[in-house]
């Protein structure tokens, strides 16, 4: 009876389907059932030797096995796909706790990058970036900022002298004449640069450091403004309010000069061991441009007026990342140099 | 600069500003402030005692004496004087001044201590305690008194010739806190000049004024005046040294007393020494000088180096009786320049490089009388002043308009009768009419520190206080600042360098002779310091490499491999002008372990980045470098820096690559991106060629030649990879070819690479 014979197969196939235990058996099943020369063909060969009735009963039947054995073989082809694609998965793992291969970043030094944070401040304020010679001569040291041959401010620099017959800069102020020279009044400019001072070097003292010049010529540049712009740009710098007071200084190329404080950050203003109990801190020196200063740099006085400040880069980077050896800032220990 | 609170006030009618809070005023409106301490406040509780008894201790050298100490009863103290004796008047200070307990000594008690004079910090005598020669048991000490200590930044006192002494300085006070000054009289009595004086060069010495003393008597100065001294930080010597000591440090003028027993001729002459002429000062030193020091000299021969020292022999000793007091004013620069050549710095040098005032010497000369009168009893003056004076020039009234101070310290509610009070109170002469000032200058700001109108401004400005200027911001043209493209392009080299894993270093300018010498760097190029303090500055570094070698070294000790540079100048001498100075790269790729290969093709890699399209061409190493591992970085046509591995003599402990680079020419020579080019609408072909090559074949070449005869169809030209084998070595390369009009033909394409064949065939075997 094909009707028997069918639904014997089927079982038959469905249990054996259930029971393989690879993809491989399972594909061999098919074939061996489902296949084009498979047992299922072979039954709908015989289909013609009966009655349009009996074909069409026994049609159904045969339809029916073939998609029940069909979902059945899905099913476990599926199972089987899914557990490989686990396993490999699984065998993928990775951990990812172990370091990475390959280079890492590389540091700037802490100098580098407080004067790019500096100075980025500045071009905001519409300043210019102006750089000098490492060696100068002695007239733009000192002569050109007021300061005469034999006049007693120039042991405030202790200098090394050259061969020859200049000097390594004592301070980025001599780029104020360059810079006076080469942009015109009114003028925006600063300097950051590596000074030099002829010390014996200890934890607090080095011959070699970085300051940064800046200087503001216009007309009718007053006191008052350059207390309003050492202020927003010290609070700029520190990231916080600051309070700054102006006290008299003497510096040869500014008249009047101005030793500037701020309050202390860290005890604002009540007194700590940090600024010495007084509530101040001094911070930078600054002042109007000397009239001789002007006028060495082609600039007339009685039209122009400005406003020069110093800003000591190693003294800042020394200050906020609480540095107590200046000597690691030019000791090339990369151990130092890439914690920054 | 150390002042004393009771000799400011002194100076000035009526002080009530409490010493705790003056130097915070003179802080913020003269010269900044260093310190306040209490001086002496153990006078308030020292008293004249008198030793009742004194017993020797056995074995020892101490005394137990019974001392009658008058307000604190009598005590028993142990002292170990080698003057303590019955019946003396000295000093007793009670337990709990001076750091005194009560004490036992070799088990006697001890109530108190008898004192020196350096104890009491009147003097630095220590022989034994102090004695007096009169005095009630309970007195407070003669003269000493409880004072505050001011001291002052020299720095800030530069340019105030003035501010070195207690009066000038008293000046500031008075105008501060609002009193008077009080004046210090310079009446002398009339009389024929008591010495000759020449002066040879009135350029040097615009003044020299002198006065002549008998009847002397040479002595310790009373206690008031010791202990001032000590109190400002000057020595007590003796009553005549003092005087002249006490009048530096009260009117700014160094003064001298010669012995004038001593001096040769009647005649005084200040002229510049003569070369190699010798002058024994009073300190011991014989100093030898030339025609750049200034001499005080007398018929013999030089009695002093003119502002700096005395002369030895005609110093005051205890058996002078007749004296010559010196009161002069000499040039600053010249003062400084003796006093830097000679390292030589004294009090005198110190206050005449600032430019003392002409005016003052008569006035010292005056106020020196007077004290002289009260230290040496019986000493009378001989004829009268002796004074040659060629006047400075004087400086004219400096004129200004109101409106010109408010604007330039931003003040614009400023007062005409705000600035004359400033101005008077600090002794200036003003006159003004409807905001127009006309202001003259005393003689002690006229000599250098004030001559223009700007000089005013901080006047006005500091008096005022800054703290009362509103702050206002300023206006300026908002302009997009001109920035040098240096300054961007070395920003972005850095960050593409520690994109890269390189960590930045900073290296000093400085380099030793060994270390230029160990690179064979010749010393003969390197601008050298005159005066290094310390070894290791000798020279400025015309290579960053000697430096970078020693962090390479240092860096070696704590890690296996490390990536950094330093951007920096070189700095190249130019005979007398100023150097040349070149910023370079210095990249360092360092392998403790390994061949130092992939270091050295890393930084190739690298300055393929910094500079695209620069080839590298092998060179001739230099010392310093692998003989082997060492190359020119070109760049169009132009060596822009050099590839190498230190040489291992220079690194002993592993690999070190370096890439040096000129980035003055990198930056000349970069181009920046043109116009754009179409993108290719036909599609490529490529094939891939290998050559069999000498073992030691460049790359380069065989690249070279390849691109050579590829022909113009050849769109790049790749090398892929070597082989050595047993047959030697061969390179593969991946020829790529395009039209730029059609689709190249494969025929077209067997043509090319057959041609290309037999030239390489021809060329490499």
């Amino acid at each position: 009876m094909i009707e028997t014979q069918l639904s014997e197969l089927a079982a038959a196939t469905e249990a054996r389907i259930a029971a393989v235990t690879t993809a491989d058996e399972l594909e061999a099943i098919r074939v061996e059932v489902l296949g084009r020369k498979g047992k299922l063909a072979e039954v709908s060969k015989d289909m013609g030797k009966l009655s349009p009735e009996q074909r069409g009963v026994v049609g159904k039947l045969l339809n029916a096995a073939k998609q029940t054995l069909e979902n059945a073989l899905t099913a476990r082809k599926t199972a089987f796909e899914q557990a490989a694609l686990a396993a490999r998965l699984d065998r993928e793992w990775v951990d990812l706790t172990a370091p990475a291969p390959g280079v890492g970043l590389g540091s700037l030094h802490p100098l580098t990058q407080i004067q790019a944070e500096i100075e980025d401040l500045f071009v905001s304020l519409g300043f210019t970036v102006l750089d000098g010679p490492e060696v100068e001569t002695e007239f733009n040291n000192f002569d050109a900022l007021n300061i005469p041959p034999d006049h007693p401010a120039r042991d405030m620099q202790d200098t090394f002298w050259l061969s020859n017959g200049h000097l390594l800069r004592t301070h980025t102020s001599p780029v104020q004449v360059r810079g006076m020279k080469k942009l015109g009044p009114p003028l925006r400019m600063i300097a950051p640069g590596r000074v030099f001072r002829n010390e014996e070097v200890d934890a607090s003292h080095e011959h070699t450091f970085y300051q940064l010049e800046g200087m503001m010529v216009d007309k009718d540049v007053s006191v008052a403004h350059l207390i309003y712009f050492m202020k927003t740009l010290l609070s700029a710098i520190f990231k916080r309010d600051v309070t700054v007071r102006l006290r008299p200084g003497y510096f040869p190329f500014v008249e009047p000069g101005f030793e500037l404080d701020i309050q202390c950050l860290i005890c604002n203003g009540a007194g700590c061991p940090v600024c010495k109990q007084s509530g101040w801190v001094e911070l930078l020196p600054c002042g109007l441009v000397h009239p001789n200063v002007l006028r060495l740099g082609g600039i007339d006085p009685e039209e122009y007026s400005g406003f020069a400040f110093g800003l000591g880069l190693t003294r800042l980077v020394m200050m906020r990342y609480a540095i107590d050896d200046i000597r690691q800032l030019q000791g090339g220990d990369l151990r130092f140099l890439t914690q920054f | 600069m150390k002042f004393s609170y009771n000799w400011l006030a002194e100076h000035i009618d009526g002080l009530t500003v409490p010493p705790a809070e003056i130097g915070k005023l003179i802080t913020m409106k003269t010269a900044e402030c260093e310190g306040v301490e209490a001086h002496g406040a153990h006078f308030d509780h020292v008293v004249v005692a008198k030793v009742l008894t004194a017993e020797p201790i056995p074995g020892t050298h101490l005394a137990v004496t019974s001392v009658d100490t008058g307000r604190y009863g009598v005590k028993q103290v142990v002292c170990g004087a080698p003057n303590c004796r019955a019946g003396m008047l000295t000093a007793y200070v009670p337990p709990g001044h001076l750091g005194v307990t009560t004490a036992k000594l070799r088990g006697v008690d001890s109530d108190g201590m008898l004192a020196s004079a350096k104890e009491l910090g009147i003097s630095a005598e220590d022989e034994g305690i102090i004695e007096f020669a009169e005095g009630e048991p309970g007195a407070a000490i003669a003269g000493c008194t409880a004072d505050t200590i001011v001291e002052i930044d020299n720095k800030s006192l530069t340019h105030r010739p003035d501010l070195w002494g207690h009066h000038g300085m008293a000046r500031e006070v008075a105008a501060i806190a609002g009193r008077p000054l009080k004046s210090i009289p310079a009446d002398l009595p009339e009389g024929a000049p008591a010495v000759e004086i020449e002066i040879r060069d009135a350029k040097l010495c615009p003044r020299f004024s002198a006065l002549r003393f008998e009847n002397v008597t040479v002595q310790p100065s009373p206690l008031w005046l010791q202990q001032r001294l000590e109190s400002v930080g000057l020595n007590p010597i003796n009553n005549i040294v003092d005087v002249t000591n006490y009048l530096m440090a009260e009117l700014a003028q160094p003064m001298h007393a010669y012995d004038a027993a001593k001096l040769q001729g009647g005649k005084i002459i200040v002229r510049v020494a003569e070369e190699g002429e010798p002058c024994p000062a009073l300190n011991g030193q014989t100093y030898t000088l030339d025609s750049s020091n200034l001499v005080i000299a007398d018929a013999g021969g030089p009695v002093g180096i003119a502002g700096v020292i005395g002369g030895g022999p005609s110093a005051i000793s205890d058996a002078t009786t007749t004296i010559l007091l010196e009161a002069a004013n000499f040039h600053a620069a010249s003062i400084r320049k003796t006093s830097t050549k000679l390292k030589l710095r004294t009090d005198a040098s110190m206050r005449f490089e600032k430019s003392q005032d002409p005016v003052n010497t008569v006035r010292a000369l005056a106020r020196a009388k007077w004290l002289l009168e009260q230290v040496s009893p019986g000493i009378r003056l001989v004829g009268g002043l002796a004074d040659l004076y060629y006047p400075l020039p004087e400086v004219a009234p400096i004129s200004f308009d109101l409106s010109w101070m408010r604007r330039k310290l931003g003040k614009p509610d400023l007062t005409a009768a705000e600035v004359t009070a400033i101005l008077t109170s600090i002794a200036f002469g003003v006159s003004e009419a409807d905001g127009h000032f006309t202001v003259t200058v005393p003689s002690w700001r006229a000599t250098k520190d004030i001559s223009l109108k700007d000089d005013l401004v901080e006047e006005v400005g500091r008096m005022i206080g800054y703290g009362n200027l509103t702050p206002v911001p300023p206006l300026v043209p908002s302009v997009v600042p001109p920035l040098p493209p240096e300054r961007a392009y070395l920003r972005g080299l850095r960050q593409l360098l520690t994109a890269q894993g390189y960590t930045e270093v900073y290296n000093y300018s400085f380099v030793n002779e060994a270390q230029a010498t160990e690179l064979g760097l010749p010393i003969e190029d390197h601008v050298r310091v005159v005066n290094p303090i310390a070894q290791g500055q000798e020279l400025l570094r015309t290579s960053l490499l000697p430096n970078i070698k020693r962090n390479i070294n240092d860096n070696a000790r704590e890690y296996e491999s490390f990536r950094m540079f330093e951007i920096g100048k070189e700095i190249h001498a130019r005979g007398q002008e100023l150097p040349e100075e070149i910023p370079h790269l210095a990249a360092v790729s360092f392998e403790r372990h390994g061949d130092g290969v992939a270091n050295l093709f890393e930084l190739k890699r690298l300055a393929g980045t910094i500079a695209p399209s620069c080839t590298v061409e092998p060179a001739e190493a230099r010392p310093f470098e692998h003989p082997f591992r060492s190359a020119k970085v070109i760049l169009r046509n132009e060596a822009i820096g050099r590839l190498f591995e230190f040489h291992p003599a220079m690194v002993e402990t592993g690999r070190a690559a370096v890439l040096d680079l000129d980035l003055v020419k990198v930056q000349a020579l970069r181009t920046a991106a043109g116009k754009y080019k179409p993108l290719r609408r036909f599609p490529t072909s490529a094939f891939d060629l290998t050559v069999p090559t000498a073992e030691r074949e460049l790359a380069g070449t065989v690249l070279g030649f390849i691109r050579e005869h590829a022909g113009s169809l050849a769109l790049d030209v790749r090398y892929l990879y070597d082989y050595k084998g047993d047959k030697g070595r061969s390179m593969t390369f991946r020829i790529t070819l395009g039209a730029p009009d059609r689709t190249l033909t494969g025929d077209e394409v067997t043509a090319i690479r057959s041609q290309l064949l037999a030239a390489v065939a021809a060329k490499y075997q």
